[in-house]
């Protein structure tokens, strides 16, 4: 490939921020040792994991005794929901979500229900978002959990997690969040907002892969039963070695996120208007989801177009077709379906997603690549002017 | 590049058909299927097919496909259109075992077309 590549596909994964790639090598070099041990160096690690705990919590605005340590949101999402209804499960066995939810979230609803658990999809508009008023109209006097995502990571939508979480207070009902997309790029007040669980990954917001967290509110009835087994770390909520160059990783990202997340919301917002700008004429392109979503992403579609063929016309702008843990299914995305979408317009979907070190250079050149590619296939297909 | 899905001639013949559009006063055939639409044109000179063209809109794999049977045919015998060389076609590109329906739908215009060629004939 001769020319540079473009990459504008954060929503599925960020660079590791310096700062944070700093830390972590500070950490690997000075400290080999295993948390759980009591020895100097054991405590020395123990030490640098509270560190990047207070630093997540300052983050969140919680108690750094609300978080626990994952490998990423996958398994987070997996301990809150699973967790979370095996817990209290002898109160009832009614959980609700949504089919525009990641399928980290919607493959465990599903192994939930062979389990015995009934399930509530709950529908979004056309937009994305889903209305309070159908929200709570899917709740039932034995619904124990519900699971809400705070910014969708295909669309952008961004969900009233607030209201949501307020009517699950009132029903007392447990709210997890999927906040993979939005941690670190959303302010988020946890200790305002009604959640009484909240999933996150380390490499979403410029901190490294492989490392996560899960936060439980500390009230009475919240309470996740594990979904490991082998040793009592953390509480024995989640038991396993802590990889403390990856945690202090994570907590430098949070510390790094919490100084800058104003600013970044500023020039992702910029970026995504320029790029919309440089394609919003185009014959038949839509915009998917809540134009008023996360400034980060911009999901498109247009007419007639193949989208894997786009894809590859799009080169060497990296962009996703859709959640990049499911791209290889080559199948329309079942979020932009469940939106309304035809198959069509669903297949020729395209997420653009910008991050921190985007310029302006790079989103100009990709709407012009896009017009380009759109001309092009369209001048491939049947039908076309001789 | 490790885990490419498209060979280094998928890419070549994508992103460079020489052979994309159509023919005037030729003769065209248009096949649908799985979602895929393919079109193929040719003229015949003396039993020969002088031009050879296509228009396609589907995966990378079926556009890399008909330009790569536009340059097999073209300047051959009308008479080759009976044979598709699907096999070699699914090696030569490295087309994974899960697309050959889309490489079919091709295979099917192809034979199309040198249906309609020979009928015109007589």
């Amino acid at each position: 490939m001769t020319e540079r590549m473009i990459y504008l596909d954060y929503a599925a994964s960020t660079p590791v921020d310096t700062r944070v790639l700093d830390r972590m090598r500070e950490v690997a070099a000075i400290n080999c040792a295993n948390p759980s041990s009591t020895h100097a160096a054991g405590r020395e690690a123990q030490a640098i994991i509270a560190t990047a705990a207070g630093q997540l919590a300052g983050l969140l605005k919680v108690n750094p005794g609300t978080l626990v340590w994952t490998s990423g949101a996958t398994e987070s999402d997996n301990l809150a929901i699973a967790g979370g209804a095996r817990y209290r499960a002898h109160r009832g066995k009614h959980i609700v979500s949504m089919k525009t939810e990641h399928k980290a979230v919607t493959d465990v609803f599903e192994a939930l229900s062979k389990e015995g658990f009934d399930v509530t999809w709950v529908e979004a508009g056309g937009n994305g978002l889903v209305s309070p008023e159908v929200f709570a109209a899917a709740l039932r006097d034995d619904t124990q959990l519900a699971s809400i995502m705070f910014v969708n990571n295909e669309t952008g939508v961004i969900q009233d997690v607030e209201a949501l979480g307020t009517i699950c207070r009132e029903r007392d009902v447990l709210f997890h969040v999927d906040g993979a997309q939005a941690v670190g790029k959303l302010p988020i007040d946890l200790g305002a907002l009604p959640i009484d669980l909240l999933s996150l990954t380390g490499h979403k917001f410029y901190g490294p892969k492989g490392i996560g967290a899960l936060y439980i509110a500390d009230r009475p009835g919240c309470h996740v039963e594990p979904i490991l087994f082998g040793g009592g770390q953390q509480r024995r909520i989640r038991p396993g070695t802590l990889p403390t160059d990856l945690v202090a990783g994570l907590g430098m990202a949070a510390e790094v996120a919490a100084n800058s997340i104003e600013s970044d919301l500023e020039h992702l917002g910029r970026l995504r208007n320029l790029l919309w700008d440089g394609i919003k004429d185009i014959a038949g392109i839509t915009l998917n989801g809540d134009p008023e979503g996360f400034p980060g992403i911009l999901n498109v579609s247009v007419e007639d177009i193949e989208g894997e063929s786009l894809l590859l016309a799009l080169e060497p702008i990296c962009v996703a077709t859709g959640s990049a843990c499911n791209s290889k299914s080559q199948e329309p995305s079942y979020v932009l379906r469940a939106l309304g979408l035809s198959d069509s317009q669903a297949q020729s979907a395209i997420r653009f997603s910008v991050g921190r070190p985007t310029t302006t250079d790079e989103v100009a050149f990709a709407a012009g690549r896009y017009r380009e590619a759109v001309a092009r296939l369209r001048e491939l297909a049947p039908g076309a002017a001789a | 590049m490790s885990g490419d899905p498209y060979s280094a001639a998928v890419r070549e013949l994508f992103a460079a058909p020489t052979h994309a559009g159509t023919v005037a006063d030729g003769t065209r055939v248009l096949v649908e299927d799985q979602g895929m639409r393919v079109e193929i044109a040719a003229s015949v000179a003396q039993g020969q097919l002088s031009a050879v063209r296509f228009r396609a809109w589907g995966c990378p794999h079926l556009i890399a496909a008909a330009e790569w049977a536009c340059r097999h045919y073209e300047n051959g015998p009308a008479s080759a259109l009976d044979k598709f060389p699907t096999d070699r076609i699914m090696e030569d590109l490295a087309v994974p075992t899960e697309k050959t329906g889309r490489i079919l739908v091709l295979e099917d215009a192809i034979r199309s077309l040198g249906r309609s060629l020979t009928s015109k004939q007589t």
